[in-house]
């Protein structure tokens, strides 16, 4: 046997990526986790993660150097100075903007694990079965009772802390001790809960923080830094769970700076026999074969894997007789939103940084309603207070402002929205043969916008935002509302749905290539709707149940 | 971190070979990556965050270097075009002084100094255009509330700052959802 051969080949380490190499070893199989960029080692590597913000040259910023280095980056929250290293080098990897597609990409063992926002929420049948009643796109071929275990299972690794909120729409989980709200929060809370009587709600977020210790986890410390990677592998992270569970089976091979440039495909099995790996330090082309492969490299990617994975029997990549293969791309639309004033809690504070919010689940077009749009939203958010910033417009001076910026500033509370997306066959990526990254291989074009769908259900993002927190007594309540560019979610999904018919989507009910039955994709390229709940979870528990079908599978001989 | 430096050095040289047009007179006493500055610009914003934040019971700006920070930001933070207005802005400030003191802002009291910068305050309650707004043209308010936020940003962030005024900690270890502003100060001050 060839040191290249394995039982199963994972195509990156991000959340779906570590779940996968995580359930094959602890079922038997010898695995290589490939990963197209650097090792970031747990703790060791998180070089920003026990420094004051003092300790940051600018703070934190970000430097007019920094802004021409990442040109997509600097669109939105993520570039700043104390995580820099955790995002993908613009210049080497670069893609084509058919249109406008903000691509926040992390390239690196661990991807965007480490960078995350860690909230989880459990999908409806109402999200499942949406397709279906609307006619839209093709019907999932799972409902929420093929999830369900599986839910319970990832959550009870992963360590979600979250309350049993009894929300109809929003499935209770198997959670840890839910965090805090605080006093202005709490009341809001109530406030929008007994005015709504029970078509509303405002829950505390759910979180992949830990509340309670986990083997080789401390719970939460509140510091609300999760972003340069926990020392206390608090949050989930490839590096904090699955990783070390993997490593823990003596069946994992871990191998970094390897970019998987297509699936080898073999005719005559009509299966896929291994993986082509180009080396990212030396150029040098190497082979592995295995069993079965797991695509896991995030959704635009994913799809770029199988489109590159081309062969005279299919010119347009693995997993394109459909025609949908890197088509109905989807993410959330956001940038909608509002905020205000909270008055009469002078006297109250908190203490720590609680690295989570609030959550108000989707309420739009349930229960019989029909608004001029389809589907819903729901929103983040959280009440604070001002710090020092509520100073800068007032330009005082002195021994006494010196001192006023110890106290704490005015209580407000904000919330944003998160809108589910439509999948159109058009918004698709496709492979540009005319740029190359670095490496000479083709790049990504995104060619993706929101429609009149989701125009329409911004709107009552904006004005329901509005309404909440006035009747929760926030004054000086202001909208915002921006642009919706596709991406800024960063909840990329679809390129490879799963469906009932292999002539109208590209995965089947287990995440399996129907053209090639022993390739699974179990990241966001899989969905074929979006629904508004943050979706990590979801692909977490997608991932499970499909490796342990892969490795039935494998045990009755069927891959 | 060999790339960035790289970049870093690259951006040192091209900076270099260009003159500042709105550079006052006087001997180039600090140079940074974009711009060189003598000595009167230097007083100018160390004295300015020095009135902004000063001296009391406690460090003011002087002593924690406020006024490195606010160049350093202005160095590698500010776009060129915004890099020049600045230093427009330090230009009209110093011709402000002269007008109403008839001296540099250096040799104003302590008075006279806190006169001047308050005619620039502005109380919550005015959103809207004052009419020091209309009386001080774009790059002189600019410049001034650059100086202003960056000093107030650099001393609410400074070590100092953080671990004596306030109760920052690095590793709270809990999330208090019910804290009394009462034991805030009294543990600043415990």
């Amino acid at each position: 046997m060839s040191t290249n051969t394995y039982d199963a080949i994972v195509i990156g380490s991000g959340i779906s990526g570590g779940w996968a190499a995580k359930e094959l070893t602890q079922k038997g199989l010898k695995t290589i986790l490939l990963e197209r960029g650097r090792d970031i080692e747990h703790v060791k590597d998180y070089v920003n993660a026990t420094k004051g913000p003092w300790e940051f040259p600018h703070r934190g910023g970000r430097t007019v150097q920094m802004e021409k280095d990442y040109p997509v980056l600097k669109r939105d929250y993520p570039l700043n100075e104390t995580n820099l290293d955790y995002w993908v080098d613009e210049k080497e990897s670069p893609y084509t903007e058919v249109k406008r597609f903000d691509w926040f990409r992390g390239y690196h063992v661990g991807g965007r694990s480490l960078m995350w926002g860690r909230q989880s929420y459990r999908w409806h049948d109402t999200d499942f079965e949406a397709n279906l009643k609307d006619g839209i796109g093709v019907d999932w071929p799972i409902r929420y009772k093929d999830l369900a275990p599986w839910y319970d299972y990832v959550e009870g690794f992963a360590g979600i802390s979250g309350n049993h909120d009894n929300v109809p729409i929003l499935p209770n989980g198997n959670f840890m001790p839910p965090m805090d709200m605080n006093c202005v929060e709490k009341d809001v809370a109530a406030r929008i809960n007994s005015h709504y009587k029970g078509s509303r709600y405002m829950i505390i977020g759910r979180t992949a923080n830990i509340t309670k210790p986990l083997p080789g986890r401390t719970n939460c410390q509140y510091r609300n830094k999760c972003w340069l990677g926990c020392p206390f592998g608090a949050y989930f992270s490839t590096q904090s769970s699955t990783l070390p569970a993997a490593r823990a089976t003596g069946n994992l091979t871990l191998r970094p700076w390897s970019i998987v440039t297509r699936i080898l495909y073999d005719k005559d099995t009509k299966k896929a026999k291994g993986v082509e790996v180009l080396d990212a330090q030396n150029n040098q082309t190497y082979q592995y074969f295995a069993k079965i492969v797991f695509v896991n490299a995030s959704t635009l990617n994913s799809a770029w894997v199988l489109m590159n994975s081309a062969t005279d029997i299919w010119p347009d990549g693995l997993g394109s007789s459909s025609g949908e293969l890197g088509h109905n791309l989807m993410d959330h639309h956001l940038g909608v939103g509002a905020g205000g004033l909270v008055e009469g809690y002078d006297d109250k504070y908190y203490f720590g940084r609680r690295a989570n919010g609030i959550y108000i689940p989707r309420f739009r077009n349930l229960n019989g309603e029909k608004r001029d749009y389809i589907r819903g939203f729901g929103y983040q958010g959280g009440a604070g207070r001002e710090e020092w910033g509520r100073a800068i417009p007032e330009f005082s001076i002195g021994g006494d402002f010196k001192d006023a910026l110890t106290e704490p500033g005015a209580w407000n509370m904000g919330i944003g929205g998160f809108g589910e997306t439509l999948p159109y066959h058009e918004n698709r990526a496709f492979l540009d043969k005319t740029k190359k990254d670095k490496w000479g291989l083709p790049v990504l074009a995104i060619d993706a916008t929101i429609k009149e769908n989701e125009k329409k259900m911004r709107v009552d993002m904006a004005n329901d935002a509005k309404e909440m927190l006035e009747l929760a007594g926030v004054k000086n309540v202001q909208v915002y509302t921006s642009e919706a560019v596709l991406g800024r979610g960063i909840h990329e999904m679809g390129t490879a749905r799963m469906g009932r018919d292999p002539k109208t989507s590209v995965l089947n009910e287990w995440n399996q290539v129907w053209d090639a039955k022993n390739v699974f994709v179990t990241d966001g390229a899989a969905m074929a709707s979006t629904a508004c709940q943050n979706p990590s979870l979801t692909y977490m528990a997608m991932t499970a149940r499909a490796a342990n079908h892969a490795v039935e599978e494998l045990k009755k001989g069927n891959l | 971190m060999d790339r960035r430096s790289a970049i870093r050095n690259l951006a040192f040289v091209m900076g270099s070979a260009a003159l500042l047009p709105y550079c006052t007179p006087g001997k180039p006493t600090a140079h940074f990556t974009h711009f060189d500055v003598n000595l009167d610009q230097q007083n100018l914003v160390a004295d300015l965050a020095e009135t902004i934040i000063p001296k009391t019971t406690s460090p003011g700006a002087r002593d924690l270097e406020l006024d490195k920070f606010v160049w350093l930001m202005v160095d590698d933070c500010a776009k060129k075009d915004e890099q020049e207005a600045f230093f427009k802005g330090l230009g009209e400030f110093n011709d402000l002084v002269k007008k109403s003191y008839n001296k540099n802002f250096s040799d104003c009291t302590k008075d006279e100094k806190a006169t001047l910068l308050n005619t620039f305050e502005k109380k919550p309650s005015q959103k809207n255009l004052t009419p020091t707004d209309e009386k001080y043209s774009k790059e002189l308010r600019g410049f001034y509330g650059t100086v202003h936020w960056l000093t107030v940003f650099g001393y609410t962030e400074s070590k100092y700052f953080m671990t004596r005024e306030i109760v920052w900690e690095l590793v709270p270890g809990r999330y208090n959802a019910y804290f009394p502003v009462k034991n805030l100060k009294a543990a600043k001050n415990g």
